[in-house]
């Protein structure tokens, strides 16, 4: 009942399609992210969302997925203009900047979803489920919500993956010859917000931020190309998203959330162990017969 | 310019070793914090209701959890008590958090009255601590053990006000909790609870003859999460929840595919939600089951681990479980279930 017929039943199967797309859509544009070296602004993003998701609440009174992630999606952007000021306008350094960002969105968000109950707000019920995350309850409508949003985001990228190659790799040349470095900067994190919140449902806000960049990271281990690397951390994620759908279906009690982000560490690990040249067993291989080990080479380091 | 902001926003640690010195307390930073700051204690300080007058006539002070266990203690106490209910209709007390302003109110108690059996699951300890300064009643804890039913963990299902005959064995410890505290109307007390215990002995009796009114083979109980073990058992209807028997877990994708195989195969015409839980694992299953070519209407709003509001009909545990046992036997008897719009 629950194994074969299970995964091929018609949640399993629009869950899959949700999960599969976003997971998709959120390698493709965490590989920018990851190359700029902007992987922790999603992780702000993420945790600014829950604000979002209760004032739509708020300002709404309605619970459907779309108004909640718009809503989510102005708190994102909101608390990434947070951290661009607090590094603008303070001398706070960009690792704690990110950590303010993160501790004040993320403490505010709590103190709504879990205040709303108690200040008479009862059909609330629900919110806190952004907080970890309730795959398993997607519906078509959802899934196709979720769909349209990785098409948009996976367009965008193929429009500024030229540029944005060019802003990751080399800033100051990309300057120097006339891009818009600060606009295509901007483009990449607010592609990262748009994945963070369609990510949501899926994982949750706590754990989305995974789903951007534990891809990418895999897939750097394979190819020194960006295209490659960027199809191949969307197939990641997509195939992180399969695994941890098909297994949650196969038995009661899984969550489907956690599981994707596991799916997606073990990608990674197999990747650090496995990939050619790069991997941990090949880099040992080529030690042991003496060779010289260059790591990090080309890795999106920014010129100075 | 455009160069020298984008470097300054997006390159600020190189800035700030060339510009030396560090200034933790810069007036933009500090400005920043203490906004954000201002708008949590603000959105905190917003939240709590002010507690009772203290000028209650010598009445006794009973701050009671939940919405359940303060009808239950409005019935005995009658005009002797006031009640003070932390959790407002519709709040889920499974994950209620007490707020500082809630500590404030059971420490000016003379008594305090919770449902017990971890129902509460955030508030055990702060009710332990009480419980070593005044009288604390558990009143799920006071019913004979043998009539709980087990919910793992060495831990038993709290929901038993369901079941209004095993509930009404609660009704004498908090009476004897009432009688101790106010010694002077002891005896009106013990009156009013061997009354509210006789009636709910026959509202027992009433709710088995209602359900047993279904069809037999579609007496399942369909709901948001596993409240109903209690009501099941004690009126012979099956009860099936997306959740557990705490809304804390989640359902995963095996329990709503289970779920969607059940009401298909059995035929079961509607599922029902709960005031206090998300409907989204509701809908979800909905429309699992259209999908396999049935649909399943919703027989409509459940209270379960609270009551209604005011003005709702179902203020009392005695109006809420009619409430809910005339909403049951109308979805499941009709084989043409009225269907209501899809939930807000």
């Amino acid at each position: 009942m629950t194994s074969a017929a299970g995964i091929l039943s018609y949640n399993t199967v629009v869950v899959a399609v949700g999960v599969a797309a976003v997971g998709f859509a959120a390698g493709v544009v965490g590989s920018l992210c990851v190359l700029r070296k902007r992987a922790l602004a999603g992780d702000a993003a993420a945790h600014a969302t829950l604000v979002g998701v209760a004032c739509a609440f708020l300002a709404t009174g309605r619970r459907d997925l779309a108004t909640l992630l718009a809503g989510a999606l102005v708190a994102a952007c909101a608390g990434l203009g947070m951290l661009v000021i607090v590094r603008r306008f303070t001398r706070t350094r960009d690792d704690a900047a990110t950590a303010l960002v993160i501790g004040v969105s993320f403490g505010l968000g709590i103190t709504l979803v879990s205040g709303l109950p108690a200040w008479g707000y009862a059909n609330s019920a629900g919110l806190e489920q952004f907080l970890l995350g309730h795959t398993a309850a997607l519906t078509a409508r959802d899934a196709w919500l979720l769909g349209a949003v990785a098409i948009v985001a996976v367009a965008a990228v193929a429009a500024i993956l030229k540029e944005a190659t060019l802003v990751a790799f080399d800033a100051a040349f990309a300057a120097a010859t006339g891009w818009p470095v600060s606009g295509i900067d901007y483009a990449i994190v607010g592609l990262v917000a748009l994945m963070v919140v369609a990510g949501l449902p899926a994982v949750g806000a706590v754990l989305v931020t995974a789903l951007v960049v534990i891809p990418p990271v895999a897939a750097r281990f394979w190819t020194d190309r960006v295209g490659t690397m960027v199809v191949l951390s969307g197939l990641i994620g997509l195939a992180a998203a399969a695994v941890g759908v098909a297994v949650s279906a196969t038995r009661p009690g899984l969550a489907t959330g956690p599981l994707v982000v596991i799916a997606a560490a073990a990608a990674f690990a197999f990747s650090f162990l496995c990939a050619p040249h790069r991997g941990w067993i090949a880099r040992r291989a080529e030690a042991a017969r003496g060779l010289t080990v260059r790591r990090g080479d080309s890795d999106g380091e920014t010129g100075r | 310019m455009i160069l020298r902001i984008q470097k300054m926003i997006f390159d600020f640690p190189k800035n700030e070793v060339a510009g030396g010195g560090f200034r933790p307390w810069n007036p933009a930073a500090r400005w920043i914090v203490f906004a954000a700051w201002g708008l949590i204690v603000l959105a905190a300080g917003c939240g709590g209701r002010e507690p009772p007058g203290a000028a209650d006539g010598g009445r006794l002070r009973v701050v009671a959890t939940t919405t359940v266990v303060a009808d239950l203690v409005r019935q005995v106490g009658g005009d002797r008590v006031t009640v003070d209910c932390l959790m407002a209709p519709g709040i889920d007390p499974h994950s209620y958090k007490p707020t500082p302003r809630d500590a404030d109110r059971l420490a000016g108690a003379d008594l305090v009255v919770a449902s017990g059996l971890h129902l509460e699951g955030k508030l055990t300890d702060l009710l332990e601590r009480l419980g070593r300064s005044r009288p604390v009643v558990l009143v799920g804890d006071s019913l004979p053990e043998a009539d709980l039913i087990t919910a793992g963990g060495g831990l038993f299902d709290p929901h038993v006000w369901f079941d209004a005959r095993l509930w009404s064995h609660g009704v004498a410890p908090v009476a004897e909790a009432l009688a101790t505290a106010d010694p002077a109307h002891a005896s009106a007390h013990r009156d009013r609870a061997a009354a509210y215990a006789a009636r709910l002995v026959s509202l027992d009796e009433r709710l088995r003859t209602q359900i047993a009114t279904i069809p037999e083979g579609r007496r399942v109980l369909v709901t948001a999460h596993d409240a109903f073990r209690y009501f099941g058992r004690a009126y012979g209807i099956e009860v099936v929840g997306v959740q557990g028997t705490s809304t804390e877990s989640e359902a995963g994708l095996a329990d709503i595919n289970r779920l969607v195989d059940l009401v298909v195969s059995r035929g079961i015409p509607a599922v029902f939600i709960e005031t206090s839980v998300s409907d989204r694992s509701v809908a979800a299953l909905r429309e699992g089951a259209t999908a396999r070519g049935h649909d399943v209407g919703v027989g409509g709003t459940l209270y379960s681990d609270s009551l209604g509001g005011p003005g709702s009909g179902a203020e009392t545990l005695e109006a809420a479980l009619e409430a809910n046992t005339s909403a049951i036997v109308e979805a499941l008897a009709d084989r043409s279930a009225p269907r209501a719009e899809d939930a807000p």
